[in-house]
């Protein structure tokens, strides 16, 4: 099994690369190909990857990562409709959106989906987060200075019952087509939420998965989602 | 900008002295709220109103409290008259308290001399006002990723303020920290290789890894941690600079330390034998030289100083040694060097971990992501025969002390901070370390208070 980490020398500014740390732990016998940003993605190649994923990103290398990613635009519209797994947390999305506004600029991102990004550095949003993956409760954090626009209802990530979707407004939390999923929780979701890597393993084809430390996230997550809860009934 | 005195500047000036003056009366904190109500009457009132001829400005993520401490004890102890922040707060409101309370009924600075702790992440709402004649970065880390996000973002506010102006004091071990304000003119500081240096970093999180200009990435001669050490682009000239100041010798053993720069050596003693308080020491004395104190004046007060006790204390009590130690929470930089200082102390050692960084939630908000870039592994050491985690993040701390391969039965995670001290086991132990967020002051004098009658009851037996 391959696991391959996009550009984790600019992806690991919101302790992302806690994921990848304990998919190691949860996959020992699993090989982790960490991609740099002058390499070719290997899943744009015929390499057979399980899981593909990109951490946050700074504003940046945002931009850098457009660049790099644009001659393989067409590949990644590709893999997703060949239900390629990926997963992208934080703003990573962005750079497949159609643009990122940054005040007077206008970012051109890859396009693959019709959604844009609006940068507001001088507020940035800080919120908790509990909605539902299909049946899975999902919590996490939110820090970002981006806000995403556009119709996510035929495809999104998760419900929302606590914190916001793709905006503000939004109740539909991040973006999901196929077997692309999309997040703007950051940090180490796949620790927060056992039930949620428990099928992220099994999408990878992982029959029967057994996560690292089960006992112990478990009731971590527990003690959160509790907690978590009370702050629901607090919005409501 | 060339901003004059307004009928709302002296209103802004009288009710903030005004609100001063109330709060000394009622014996409360007047640190920040006058400079706040200056400000909410008159946004600009920093510019218009006059200020000392000399303003020494330390700013950066880590160090800036010590730093600023190093400088203004130094300088009170050697006669200076001037104006500080050291009991106030470090954002807009903080220094525009300090500024008025250093000036008269006109708005006149009173004194030509002033210390100021600068937030980095407030500089735009300084730095348009207040121009520091010397600037002292003294390092550039991940903090807060709720408010500072990250390295990129605060280097990017402080070049866009910083004024032409200003003469900055740069870490020149810091390859972030030394290429801000590039234009500016710049005195750099820096410790030459030293024996516990690497070849590679052994931390988990480094920023900086690409060469900004070209997009290859960065290589070492030596790395001293996170970042820091000497950094260098294989393909470009981007650089770590050579330094202005630099220590040569670094003698621990005899808690000294040599200085080199253009016109000679100096010899210095060493307070605190932690890298990050060597590297504060230097940039207070550094900032020293320039106002011309001289090394006789600089060290005969360094004898006298020690880290403030919120930051660092240590008591032999009975056949123990207890050390209380600050490990800023959220601050995964911060807690990572408090960890790494705790494995190398000599001896045999139970660590008490309290990062209750919980009081975030009060807020609104919190954010448990920073435990994962912070060095655990430091603590999965044959040194450390336990580890206690108690308090609100009881749990969040063990699974990442599980994730650095720490053994189940060397810890104990309780919520309750007594119950948990209460495991404390002293077989074999010579040094038990209490790790406390800034917010855990409280918590921590609790445990060290429970650690004490555990060693009276262990030594009764």
């Amino acid at each position: 099994m391959k696991i391959e980490i996009l550009y984790p020398e600019f992806c690991d500014i919101n302790s992302d690369m806690g994921n990848v740390r304990y998919l190691k732990k949860c996959l020992p016998e699993a090989e982790f190909i960490e991609t740099s940003i002058n390499d070719v993605p290997a899943f744009i190649g015929e390499e057979e990857i399980s899981l593909v994923y990109m951490g946050t990103l700074s504003e940046h290398s945002q931009e850098i990562v457009i660049q790099k990613l644009k001659p393989y635009k067409e590949k990644i519209e590709e893999a997703i409709e060949k239900n390629q797994l990926f997963l992208f947390t934080g703003n990573s999305v962005e750079v497949l959106g159609k643009y990122i506004e940054d005040e007077e600029r206008k970012i051109e991102a890859l396009g693959i989906f019709d959604v844009y990004a609006k940068r507001d550095m001088l507020h940035r949003h800080n919120s908790y987060f509990l909605g539902k993956y299909e049946d899975i409760a999902i919590l996490g954090y939110k820090s970002q200075f981006t806000m995403l626009y556009g119709d996510n209802s035929n495809g999104y990530f998760a419900t929302v019952d606590l914190g916001i979707g793709i905006n503000e407004k939004s109740k539909l939390e991040g973006i999901r087509k196929n077997n692309f999923l999309a997040t703007y929780i950051i940090g180490p979701i796949l620790i927060l939420n056992p039930l949620f890597t428990k099928k992220l393993l099994s999408l990878m084809g992982v029959k029967e998965p057994k996560l690292a430390f089960e006992e112990e996230v478990l009731e971590s997550y527990n003690i959160k989602l509790k907690k978590f809860k009370t702050f629901t009934n607090f919005e409501k | 900008m060339n901003y004059k005195k307004t009928f709302r500047f002296y209103l802004a000036l009288w009710l903030a002295k005004l609100s001063s003056f109330a709060l000394k009366i009622l014996k409360r904190n007047a640190t920040y709220f006058p400079g706040k109500v200056a400000l909410s009457i008159c946004p600009d009132f920093m510019g218009r109103l006059d200020k000392p001829k000399t303003i020494i400005g330390v700013t950066g993520t880590n160090g800036k409290t010590t730093t600023c401490n190093m400088i203004n004890d130094i300088l009170s102890q050697n006669g200076f008259d001037f104006i500080n922040n050291k009991y106030g707060s470090n954002i807009d409101g903080g220094i525009a308290t300090t500024l008025i309370s250093g000036s008269t009924i006109t708005g006149k600075a009173k004194k030509d001399l002033a210390v100021l702790e600068l937030d980095e992440r407030s500089s735009n709402k300084i730095f348009p006002y207040v121009t520091p004649t010397y600037l002292v970065c003294t390092n550039l880390f991940r903090d807060s990723l709720m408010r500072n996000a990250h390295t990129e973002f605060i280097s990017n506010i402080l070049n866009k303020y910083i004024p032409k102006e200003t003469i900055m004091i740069e870490n020149a071990d810091d390859i972030i920290c030394s290429h801000i304000a590039e234009g500016n003119k710049k005195i750099y500081f820096s410790i030459d290789r030293l024996e516990t240096d690497t070849e590679e970093c052994r931390n988990i999180i480094r920023d900086g890894k690409l060469c900004p200009k070209c997009l290859t990435p960065i290589k070492y001669e030596y790395v001293r941690y996170h970042h820091i050490g000497k950094a260098y682009c294989p393909n470009c000239d981007y650089k770590c600079p050579k330094p202005d100041y630099h220590i040569t010798n670094l003698d621990l053993k005899n808690m000294q330390m040599t200085l080199k720069f253009k016109d000679g050596e100096e010899v210095y003693d060493i307070i605190n034998d932690n890298i990050i308080n060597i590297y504060n020491m230097l940039a207070a004395i550094v900032v020293l030289k320039q106002l011309k104190l001289t090394q006789k004046q600089i060290n005969d007060s360094f004898g006298k100083l020690k880290i403030v006790e919120t930051r660092y204390t240590e008591e032999s009590y009975k056949n123990y040694k207890i050390v209380t130690q600050l490990s800023k929470g959220m601050n995964p930089i911060a807690c990572s060097m408090a960890f790494n200082y705790t494995r190398n102390e000599k001896g045999n050692k139970a660590v008490i971990v309290v990062l209750d960084d919980i009081h975030e939630e009060a807020k609104g908000m919190e954010n448990t992501s920073w435990h994962y870039d912070t060095d655990y592994e430091l603590l999965n050491d044959e040194s450390i025969k336990q580890i206690i985690l108690p308090g609100p993040r009881y749990m969040d701390s063990y699974i990442r002390c599980l994730m650095a391969d720490i053994p189940r039965e060397k810890m104990v995670h309780k919520k309750d901070i007594i119950e948990a001290t209460s495991e404390l086991k002293l077989d074999g132990i010579d040094k038990i370390f209490i790790l406390h967020d800034l917010y855990a002051i409280e918590q921590a004098k609790q445990i060290k208070q429970k650690v004490k009658e555990i060693i009276d009851e262990y030594e009764n037996k």
